[in-house]
């Protein structure tokens, strides 16, 4: 009777994945089943990196980024040369539920999705803010910048989305439309960090700098080509099974806490935060 | 190997091997008593339908019955189904005599040997040679040092390590070189890289953290202590439950949410 519903042959679906809440792996795949609706949109014809941990987080898990040995025939694959691994990927696609499913039964608990797709992968489509607070700076300091980056970002006309990153960071993003590189879209951001250290005394916009304790880090980095960021409501691998979530603007706050968008709680959210950003791309002014 | 069905771990009386270690022209009477018992939980088979104890019994694959003991021969498989057959009183004639000896050649560091080699020990005790046995434990203690040299037991001869242990002298059967596959022949480890000095100082720290005192005693079987557990509750007649995987249930509950979504999906 299963398998009429999906392709995958589940496994180990008893193995405890998340130790400390005793989350198993069938709760993880059922967390994938039911949010594929808002995730499968974003996961669209961008090649995913995994991050998985087959033996639960508290043991190591691994970085993925070919697609396995023994991936099934039906799951999509786009091979291409990664300048940042020094050789040809064969990675993972994952356009459909069976795909979805599929990961979460390898135990791949975190999906990372690339800024570009696979039509256009030198053109990125969206264009990334890593907000990325410092101990003693935590999730209230992030909060802070990320208010001031979108009231720039507002200046300029764009548009621009907030997630939490599942840890204590937040991540802004900003769809774009065709035609710009990853040295444009990496130079826009790194040149509005700068211009935000002017603003704010905790803003860092350089990598050197991002160890300072109590700075905010805004990184630039990751808007290259094959570079990821964390999918929406991927869930991370931290004790408290927190997932990657979508906020309104009007939810980024000092007073909210990101730890509390779980496996069991992101589930209930009705509304969508994101809805219609992959159709609100922008044209961005640079310099 | 026939094994004792309740092996003690208090120390037999009865030696099972007399002789003398030898040094050159200086002997050492010693008696060689067990002192390795192998002490995990054991089952014997039984038929399931009236719990009567099975017994093993040497069976022709030609005419399927049990063969007698004086009928048995014994044959070297030289290739597949070829044998070369040798009678018990062959096999007895090129066996090693046993002459009664520890015959040691040489002394070494008793901490340069490596484990690797240790097969089994015996205990040996002073046979009415009280001084020359502390004489010698005595000397190996304070040197730390151990004897190497040869016994033969029953029908082999083997290498042996006479050493200290907690105010014995004890001896250590060895396996011979050609027992012990060498990992130096090992592709993947050739290929191993000198580790940088950043790296390998966190590791030295790390290590010299979790130092201490070897102490066997931390370690538990946990398999035995919660198999005779079960033997207690069974002798008590409480029944007990097995667990049984609950893949089903989970399975059933991927199913609730596979047709919600599919459903959601069809909407959009």
């Amino acid at each position: 009777m299963f398998k009429k519903l999906t392709k995958v042959e589940f496994t180990n679906l008893d193995k405890i994945l998340y130790p400390e809440l005793r989350v198993t792996k069938a709760q993880v795949i059922e967390y994938y089943i039911r949010m594929a609706p808002r995730m499968l949109n974003m996961l669209s014809n961008r090649p995913v990196v995994l991050t998985r941990f087959p033996e639960g987080i508290e043991k190591e898990g691994f970085y993925e980024k070919d697609a396995p040995m023994g991936t099934p025939s039906w799951v999509e694959t786009y091979r291409r040369y990664a300048e940042t691994s020094q050789r040809e990927i064969n990675y993972i696609v994952c356009n459909d539920l069976d795909t979805l499913i599929w990961l979460a039964n390898l135990a791949a608990i975190e999906i990372h999705v690339t800024l570009s797709k696979t039509d256009a992968f030198e053109n990125p489509d969206l264009v990334l803010f890593d907000i990325d607070p410092e101990p003693p700076a935590d999730y209230p300091e992030a909060a802070q910048v990320a208010l001031l980056l979108k009231e720039k970002l507002d200046s300029f006309g764009l548009r621009s989305y907030a997630k939490t990153s599942g840890k204590k960071g937040l991540h802004i993003i900003v769809p774009i439309i065709d035609g710009y590189s990853f040295a444009q879209t990496r130079e826009f951001v790194h040149q509005i960090a700068k211009h935000l250290t002017t603003q704010s005394e905790i803003v860092v916009s350089e990598f050197t700098e991002s160890k300072t304790p109590g700075t905010v880090f805004i990184d630039y980095r990751q808007n290259s080509q094959g570079r990821t960021m964390i999918c929406p409501y991927s869930l991370r691998a931290a004790p408290q099974a927190t997932a990657s979530t979508p906020l309104d603007w009007g939810d980024v706050k000092k007073q909210l806490k990101p730890t509390e968008f779980t496996i069991s709680t992101v589930v209930k959210i009705k509304e969508n935060p994101w809805k219609g950003l992959l159709d609100n791309r922008q044209k961005l002014e640079v310099g | 190997m026939i094994k004792e069905e309740k092996p003690r771990i208090r120390i037999s009386k009865r030696p099972i091997w007399s002789g003398r270690i030898t040094i050159g022209l200086v002997n050492v009477p010693v008696k060689l008593q067990t002192m390795i018992f192998d002490k995990g939980v054991t089952f014997r088979f039984l038929h399931k339908t009236d719990n009567s104890p099975l017994k093993y019994e040497k069976v022709c694959i030609k005419e399927e019955k049990p063969i007698p003991w004086q009928d048995i021969a014994k044959g070297y498989e030289v290739s597949k189904g070829q044998f070369v057959v040798f009678d018990k009183e062959e096999l007895k004639a090129a066996r090693p005599e046993s002459d009664s000896r520890i015959r040691i050649d040489k002394f070494v560091d008793y901490l340069s040997t490596d484990p690797v080699y240790f097969d089994r020990s015996f205990l040996l005790l002073p046979d009415k040679s009280d001084d020359a046995y502390s004489l010698l434990l005595t000397a190996l203690q304070s040197l730390g040092k151990a004897g190497v040299g040869r016994i033969t037991l029953k029908t082999k001869e083997y290498p042996v390590l006479v050493h200290p242990y907690k105010g014995a002298l004890v001896v250590t059967t060895l396996r011979y070189a050609y027992e012990v596959a060498d990992p130096s022949e090992v592709e993947d480890l050739k290929r191993l890289k000198e580790p940088n000095k950043a790296e390998l100082d966190l590791a030295v720290k790390i290590v010299s953290d979790l130092s201490g005192e070897f102490k066997i005693e931390d370690y538990r079987d946990s398999y035995k202590e919660k198999v005779e557990e079960l033997i207690e509750k069974k002798m008590k007649g409480e029944t007990i439950v097995v667990e049984k995987p609950v893949k089903e249930e989970a399975a059933k509950e991927l199913m609730v949410a596979l047709q919600e979504t599919l459903k959601q999906l069809k909407q959009k």
